[in-house]
């Protein structure tokens, strides 16, 4: 690789305080989902806390630690829409889940 | 990093082939392409015979090294398709054939052909040798990982065909290897025979990722100048598309490869319901066999389509180069291959409409599986439309072409009673299944392997295969299909099961006898006849018509080299520069009634050329 | 890496169209190594994916009582059971390396070869440090009677999808771990700034290596993500 000029370099790398603060980010929301366990939240409550922190994180690791949120839209659209089959896959999965335990609990339990 | 990113000199302008901004160069230049924005690829270059030939590094020689495997796998699996046709035509003839070996050489000849044939010799095969010659690049844009990845494949098949000699056999679960039936005694090969298939498939996805970022990258970041993706053959489409789909279709996959080889290695219950065997309660408990079948059936279906759609894109240039014609409609045939592929991940559990799955999902998988037909519709309209007035070639290359539309389209038309819940209940695990997926996936795709190779057998080789035995070649093959395929949509109506040793004495189905005797006998006759294509290759490799450059005067790339066969490296000197479509074949005005690629717009002036 | 000329082209959805129009390359100005490790990322997202998903509908399938995570993973600390709290000490580590490893692709790229080379050090042990408490928990459960056929907490898959997807996570740390150590030398003895060529590959070592690797890293940290919410707390 030839040599880029220092000049070139460091102005096209970010300073450091964007890291420290996402990483300060990512501490505080992994403290939240934590909290989430010990007050033992239950029910819809504890589900909707967990993921909307669960997305935060993943975002923020994407979009600063990976670099994506300064990668042009090509790449970030050729990387995301993908995910659709993934969330198409967990929602039919979580209905043949909820048809399973059905079955089992009429069958091995009510004995229909 | 074998592309040195010259971000200094390069002034990096995205520039769509269609922009008539002018801000491409004031000076009116019509042959205008815009500046390279990537040095010259760091080619590694074998000196030893076993870096040139064995761990050779070059697309070209990969390409031939995992085309030759396929094949062989795929004799393997011809092979037991013959085992299995004497047993259902001649049930006492062989006495070899017992249930348990039946239920294996089914099991074996389905993988074999669908995984180890059919996607390494359309994606391995085809995609390494033509990828890198259709867009311009001097190889793939990973060598080394690409070498590793046919190794890989290799090893993989050496697993595969060591399962036929462990004790207990090579697994019997069928190509679709259900549990619980899979790991349990009972189904042959639930020991040691079942491990290995998993291993070798787990083996083959590995290799086949590696392969696949090479396929994807070279195709997206190393075109040649000129080169935009609407510009590339539809060859290029289809593998690619194929690639992406195999590479977020293999996850689902080894997860349910894993998963089963630690159910049968460490007893986990992933996929093993409470389960009573000769009696005895087994440890197992609380899976989920269905689990197993929507993991591989979102691989599975995926699968298929990467099977068809490098056919698809295949056939598009065959047909074009070879009716002298543009390929009609070529964007949305783009738009269709794409549509496709990103369907396919919508549509898996149309193969599980009587698997005992929430009976909700049959309406929203009918639903996509019909939405589905309408691309691969559009598809079969437009091949049929670009031969409507053409400047037709009867030579073997278009009858395999011909036969590829026919067959596609019978195999076609039968999915769409099968995607239908209420028509695919009678006909689930019937012959009509059989039929449907041997004509749409079996005979369609390789009347287009067999198309492909005498349409480039003159630029891998120098020389031409005999048109006479590829005609008499054609003909055996494609009647002889048919007669082996069609008879069986009438076994599967009559309820003719799949995957069963023997008929029995059943009064319903005596009928069946004969047929299955005629099925037998025309599926030896079309087997056999593959030795004319087989002598007509080996003949022709020394004896064959001296090929010259580019004999089918075809318009795309890869005839364009300055030597044939292509040498290391592809392009000698300078990268071709590109300037239009592949398609542009009897352009009113033009001298030829082809303009190559890489033909700048100064040399066909006259000619009204459509901006492309 | 951005530069002016990038600057240049339009961004948002226009640019992508126009990227995906033009000729050459589709993502401008990302090299080889960097596309090639994004897409083997997506395909292992789908890999992670699927095990989560099998979790998933293999929990909500049991009819018997799935064991209670907070109680199951808690350690004991003077007598008071604190729940979660190895895995709480666990996503601070990868956390921190992943932090650390973003910067040194940021020091890298800047040509600081000490800092870049402690850097990633720094990561490696924090990786190290991670596999290291994950074998801790595993020796943990085994000793208590989880095993991958069953367990004395609740359902038989707990065990099952316990070891496997962190198994998985964990396998994807070390190696993970081997690559940071392998660069850390090459960043040391000044590979990337000789252009030195690989042993296998045989191609020119690039700073472009260290963010490809860095990729990866933050990959394995938002897996973690994933599972943390998903296995752990749910």
């Amino acid at each position: 690789m030839d040599k880029i000029e220092n000049k070139e370099t460091v102005a096209s790398t970010h300073k450091i305080g964007i890291y420290l603060w996402i990483w300060g980010l990512l501490f505080v929301l992994s403290f939240f989902s934590y909290m989430v366990d010990w007050f033992q939240f239950q029910g819809l409550l504890r589900w909707t806390l967990i993921l909307i922190f669960m997305f935060l994180k993943a975002g923020l690791i994407m979009a600063f630690f990976m670099h994506l949120f300064w990668e042009r839209y090509a790449l970030v659209n050729v990387l995301l829409w993908p995910m659709t089959a993934i969330a198409c896959f967990i929602g039919l999965m979580a209905a043949e889940a909820k048809y399973t335990v059905f079955t089992r609990l009429l069958y091995f339990f009510i004995g229909g | 990093m074998s592309d040195e990113f010259n971000q200094k000199n390069t002034p990096i302008k995205a520039q769509s082939s269609e922009s008539t901004s002018g801000s491409s160069g004031s000076s009116k230049d019509i042959d205008y392409v815009r500046p390279a924005e990537l040095p010259e690829q760091d080619l590694y270059h074998g000196h030893s015979f076993i870096t040139k030939w064995i761990f050779c590094q070059d697309a070209k020689v990969i390409g031939v090294q995992y085309f030759l495997t396929a094949v062989f796998t795929g004799i393997v699996g011809l092979v037991l398709s013959w085992l299995m046709r004497l047993q259902l035509g001649f049930p006492e003839l062989v006495p070899f054939i017992t249930a348990e070996h039946y239920y294996q050489f089914v099991t074996m000849h389905g993988m074999i052909m669908v995984v180890y044939f059919l996607t390494a010799l359309f994606l391995g095969g085809f995609g390494n040798y033509l990828i890198p010659l259709m867009v311009g690049a001097r190889d793939m844009v990973f060598p080394y990982v690409n070498m590793v990845s046919f190794w890989m494949f290799f090893i993989a098949v050496c697993v595969l065909m060591a399962s036929f000699f462990v004790p207990g056999g090579p697994t019997g679960a069928g190509w679709t290897l259900y549990p619980p039936q899979a790991i349990l005694p009972g189904t042959p090969g639930s020991n040691m025979g079942i491990i290995l298939m998993l291993v070798s498939l787990s083996l083959f996805v590995i290799g086949f990722t590696m392969g696949g970022l090479n396929y994807i990258i070279t195709i997206l970041q190393a075109r040649t100048r000129g080169m935009t993706l609407m510009r590339m053959p539809l060859t290029i489409w289809g593998i690619f598309t194929a690639t992406a789909l195999a590479m977020l279709a293999f996850p689902a996959l080894l997860v349910s490869c894993i998963m089963m080889t630690l159910d049968k290695m460490l007893g986990t219950s992933f996929f093993m319901p409470t389960i009573l065997q000769a009696g005895e309660v087994l440890s197992y408990g609380g899976g989920s066999p269905v689990l197993f079948q929507h993991l591989f059936w979102f691989f599975g279906h995926p699968e298929v389509y990467i099977v068809a759609l490098p056919a698809f894109g295949i056939v598009s240039d065959l047909i074009s180069v070879h009716a002298r014609k543009n390929i009609f409609g070529y964007r949305m045939m783009v738009w269709a291959i794409v549509g496709i592929g990103a369907l396919s991940f919508f549509v898996w559990a149309h193969h599980m409409y009587v698997s005992g799955m929430n009976p909700w999902f049959g309406f929203f998988f009918a639903t996509t599986t019909l939405i589905i037909a309408v691309p691969t519709a559009l598809k079969v309209y437009n091949w049929i439309i670009t031969l409507f007035r053409a400047n037709i070639r009867m030579n073997t290359v278009m009858l395999f072409c011909l036969g590829f539309i026919v067959t596609f389209v019978n195999g076609g038309i039968t999915g769409i009673f099968l995607g239908n819940v209420a028509v695919d209940i009678p006909l689930s695990d019937t012959y009509f299944v059989i039929a449907h997926f041997h004509m749409v996936m079996g005979i369609a795709p390789l009347m287009v392997i067999m198309g492909a190779v005498y349409h480039w057998f003159p630029l891998v080789t120098g020389r031409m295969l005999n048109e006479k035995l590829g005609k008499w070649h054609f003909w055996f093959t494609f009647l002889g299909a048919y007669s082996i395929y069609f008879p069986m949509h009438y076994l599967g109506f009559i309820g003719v099961p799949r995957r069963y040793f023997e008929m029995y004495d059943s009064p319903y189905v005596t009928s069946a006898i004969g047929m299955n005797e005629f099925i037998t006998v025309a599926a030896l006759i079309v087997g056999f006849s593959q030795l004319i294509f087989i002598y007509n290759i080996v003949v022709s490799l020394s004896i064959g018509k001296p090929a010259g450059k580019n004999p089918w005067k075809a318009n795309s790339l890869e005839w364009l080299t300055p030597e044939v066969p292509p040498a290391h490296g592809n392009w000698g000197e300078k990268l071709p520069v590109i300037h239009r479509w592949p398609y542009d074949f009897n352009v009113p005005g033009a001298k030829e009634d082809y303009i190559t690629q890489t033909t700048p717009p100064s040399e066909v002036i006259s000619a009204e050329v459509e901006k492309t | 890496m951005s530069d002016n000329s990038l600057n240049n082209l339009p961004g948002g959805f226009k640019g992508m169209s126009q990227d995906m129009g033009s000729d050459q390359t589709a993502f401008k100005g990302v090299q080889w190594g960097k596309v090639m490790m994004w897409i083997f990322l997506l395909s292992d997202t789908f890999i992670f994916s699927c095990f989560l998903i099998s979790y998933m509908k293999g929990r909500a399938s049991t009819v018997v009582d799935w064991p209670n995570t907070s109680e199951v993973f808690s350690l004991h600390v003077n007598g008071v059971p604190v729940p979660l709290l190895l895995i709480a000490i666990m996503t601070f580590v990868l956390i921190t390396s992943s932090g650390t490893m973003a910067l040194a692709v940021k020091y890298g790229y800047e040509k600081n070869r000490k800092m870049c080379g402690w850097l990633i050090l720094a990561t490696a042990i924090g990786g190290l440090t991670f596999v290291g408490m994950q074998v801790f928990e595993w020796s943990k459960l085994i000793h208590e009677g989880v095993r991958p056929w069953e367990n004395p907490f609740g359902a038989k898959q707990f065990g099952s999808f316990f070891f496997m997807i962190t198994g998985f996570h964990g396998t994807h740390v070390s190696i993970g771990v081997i690559f940071l150590f392998i660069y850390a030398r090459k960043v040391f003895r000044g590979d990337f700034d000789n252009g030195k060529r690989g042993f296998f590959t045989t191609m020119k070592s690039d700073y472009v290596a260290i963010e490809i690797l860095g990729l990866y890293w933050h990959f394995v940290d938002l897996v973690w993500v994933f599972i943390f919410a998903f296995f752990y707390l749910w």
